[in-house]
């Protein structure tokens, strides 16, 4: 294996560029379970940034094997609409033994702002942990709940510092932060590399390409919450579900 | 407990000394004594108690015309103005002027305690007290009381048989003849302009000047006095009151101001 | 004598109309010594939001540089400017951070938040808020201060009517004061204008 003498140190450079082990944690995060986001009516975002109606309603278990994280806030304009930011990934448990309950990959980080990944575990856990404690640093000193961008910056900065200091290794998992704050619905996701980007809408792990093109597809920006919900469920069955039976879907939520 | 200082009295006592009627007048003041076992204590919070008019700016001086004295009006107790209003120039006698510095009871009770000897003095002996003898009146009940807690700085300035005169006394003991003091928390800024602007040979006016301007700049550094600038001119015809001015207002004549520098807009948002 | 009061100041700051005014005396002195009689003590932090420093002028100065580079960080973090309400809880932070060797300042936090609402605050020298809806004062004029401003404010004031009870409210009670005054600066700040006014006052 050429790689494998700069795959040793995570933090020596091979010739052409690139850190192999990121690149590894990359491939972990692509074979994780999907994960999903979707962000919903960005159009009114200007109209509701007084809204201070935001809560977190985490639907476990809409669709057999998914868990969803709703994120609305209602605006109280002329269009009376609910818009908000939805994330959502596939459950599934290596045997019906397990107890579903116990499982729980969306967490939630402050009451505005909830997190999803896919890659390994128990490293989102770390991650979880840290990020918290950041947003609770940010509460204690400024009397206010941290903003999403400051937070998955805070988040991006620790899994930078894995990436460049020694005796670690970088973690093995891709973040989608979703939440509502000043300026709106608001989606973030965040790779092992340390590197962030805002989006629309994202899929990560398992059939990323599949699910991405099928939200390319079905997104628009005037995309209800409730539209976001089942578009997310939707994708996320995508492959399971023969094209007719998504009609069907479609049909019944209508 | 009490403490008799009558053996301090310059005059001889009054036939029937001891008569109602010339109690009190007569006789040097006796006060009573704290029963207390610990008297340094007792005075160390007696004290405290009664400590308003520290800081203040007085000052005098003899020139060829006679003398001048002059002083602010403030009275303050810590960082309180608890008057702008103070007369801290104490008329003795017409030709006879006291300064007040350190606590104003201390000052104006010993003051005007002078006062009655002075114009004892003069009914017993058919002549005015010369400056030299008032201040030494004065010095030595304050040295009878050294060590008590009296707070007195002042100065003795006057007109007499042997032209003016200028001595400076406080509650220590001290007692100095000479030609130009300043006494007080704004002394140092007084003297200042006083020893730098100071000719023998100056007119009246221009002493007058002097002084007032003198008193103006220890009240400007000085946190502890201003109010208002009085100076006294004592000549061969007794004490007279030359101005009182309004340090407010004497700043701005002294400093006049461009009306273009007090005001600016900063910017617009 | 009280560290506090080494220096001597006054500091007040009162809500107008969508408007405020802060307003501080100009003297910088060491005990009764005048020292300098065009003193700062309040601080632009932005536009629409400045802090007034009373107490240990030293401290005073060392805390708004501390202040500004927060400030600062916060505005290229974050790509805002902070809210007074975040500013205040900030200063807060920054003074319980020394609470068993405290800067010896009391401050005073007037700016307008969201919508232009007005607000006001002090806290005492390890970050105890305290929070008003009229006015607050600082500095070792302090207590003629709250006389001067409970007799002279009205609610709902214009910034023209806002400045001069602002600066008669200032320029009595120092003139009770003997470690402040030496002259005054007034702020008026309205949603579109920072009026910045130097006040003649009496000089002992």
């Amino acid at each position: 294996m050429g790689d494998s003498q700069y795959s040793f140190s995570l933090t020596t450079f091979s010739p052409s560029g690139k850190l192999v082990q990121i690149e590894h944690a990359l491939t972990a995060v692509g074979s994780g379970q999907t994960s999903l986001g979707i962000k919903g009516k960005i159009n009114l975002v200007a109209l509701c940034h007084q809204c201070c109606y935001c809560y977190i309603e985490v639907v476990g278990m809409l669709v057999a094997n998914i868990e969803l994280l709703m994120i609305p806030s209602y605006v109280r304009s002329v269009i009376a609409a609910a818009n908000g930011v939805v994330i959502a990934t596939e459950k599934k448990l290596p045997s019906i033994l397990v107890d579903e309950t116990s499982v729980q990959k969306i967490q939630i980080l402050t009451p505005n702002i909830g997190v999803v990944y896919s890659g390994m575990g128990p490293d989102s856990r770390v991650l979880v942990r840290k990020s918290r404690k950041q947003a609770e640093q940010y509460q204690r000193l400024y009397k206010e709940p941290i903003p999403v961008t400051q937070l998955v910056r805070e988040t991006a900065t620790v899994m930078q510092e894995f990436t460049q200091s020694g005796g670690v290794r970088p973690f093995g998992v891709s973040l989608l932060v979703a939440g509502y704050d000043d300026k709106g619905p608001q989606l973030y996701q965040v790779d092992p590399s340390g590197s962030y980007f805002s989006w629309k809408a994202s899929a990560m792990g398992k059939n990323v390409s599949n699910a991405k093109a099928f939200l390319e597809k079905r997104y628009t920006d005037d995309m209800e919450l409730d539209d976001a919900v089942h578009t997310a469920i939707l994708t996320l069955k995508e492959g399971v579900l023969t094209p007719a039976e998504i009609e069907d879907y479609l049909q019944e939520v209508e | 407990m009490k403490i008799d200082f009558s053996g301090l009295e310059s005059t001889a006592p009054l036939c029937g000394a001891n008569s109602e009627m010339f109690d009190g007048i007569s006789t040097s003041p006796s006060f009573q004594i704290p029963d207390t076992t610990d008297f340094d204590d007792f005075q160390k919070e007696a004290i405290q108690m009664v400590k308003p008019a520290k800081g203040t700016t007085t000052l005098a001086f003899i020139f060829k015309e006679g003398v001048m004295v002059a002083a602010d009006s403030r009275a303050s107790m810590g960082g309180y103005i608890s008057s702008q209003s103070v007369k801290k120039i104490i008329e003795i006698n017409p030709y006879m002027l006291g300064t007040m510095a350190g606590g104003a009871a201390d000052c104006q009770f010993w003051h005007r305690n002078l006062g009655i000897k002075c114009r004892l003095h003069e009914l017993a002996n058919k002549r005015r007290i010369s400056v030299t003898g008032a201040s030494k009146l004065l010095a030595n009940i304050l040295y009878s009381y050294r060590g008590m807690g009296l707070s007195v700085g002042t100065m003795i300035a006057g007109w007499d048989e042997k032209g003016p005169g200028l001595y400076y006394v406080d509650s220590e003991g001290g007692r100095l003849k000479g030609t130009k003091f300043s006494v007080g928390s704004g002394s140092p800024y007084a003297y200042g302009i006083l020893d730098s602007g100071y000719r023998y040979d100056m007119t009246v006016e221009e002493a007058a000047e002097l002084a007032r301007r003198s008193i103006y700049h220890a009240t400007f550094r000085d946190g502890a006095s201003g109010g208002v600038a009085s100076v006294y001119y004592v000549g061969p015809t007794g004490w007279k009151k030359l101005s009182g001015d309004d340090v407010g207002e004497l700043h701005y004549m002294y400093n006049p101001v461009e009306p273009t520098v007090v005001e600016q807009e900063m910017s617009e948002a | 004598m009280s560290i506090f009061e080494y220096n001597g100041s006054a500091l007040v700051a009162m809500v107008g109309k969508n408007c405020f005014a802060i307003a501080s005396d100009r003297r910088l002195g060491v005990q009764l010594q005048t020292v300098a009689t065009d003193f700062q003590r309040i601080f632009k932090i932005h536009d629409k939001l400045f802090v007034g420093l009373s107490g240990l002028a030293t401290d005073a100065q060392t805390l708004y540089q501390r202040l500004v580079f927060r400030h600062k960080l916060y505005q290229l973090r974050e790509e805002r400017d902070m809210k007074p309400e975040t500013f205040a809880s900030l200063v807060s932070a920054i003074l319980y951070e020394k609470r068993f060797g405290p800067y010896f300042c009391q401050p005073v936090i007037a700016g307008l938040g969201d919508e232009d609402k007005p607000f006001i605050c002090t806290m005492d020298s390890i970050g105890a808020k305290e929070l008003a809806k009229d006015f607050v004062v600082a500095g070792t004029a302090s207590e003629s201060l709250y006389g001067a401003c409970e007799s002279m404010f009205k609610p709902d004031m214009e910034p023209e009517e806002l400045f001069e009870t602002i600066s008669q409210a200032l320029l009595s009670s120092v003139d009770r004061d003997c470690l402040s005054g030496w002259g005054g600066h007034v702020y008026v700040v309205t949603p579109t204008e920072v009026t910045e006014r130097i006040l003649k006052g009496r000089m002992d």
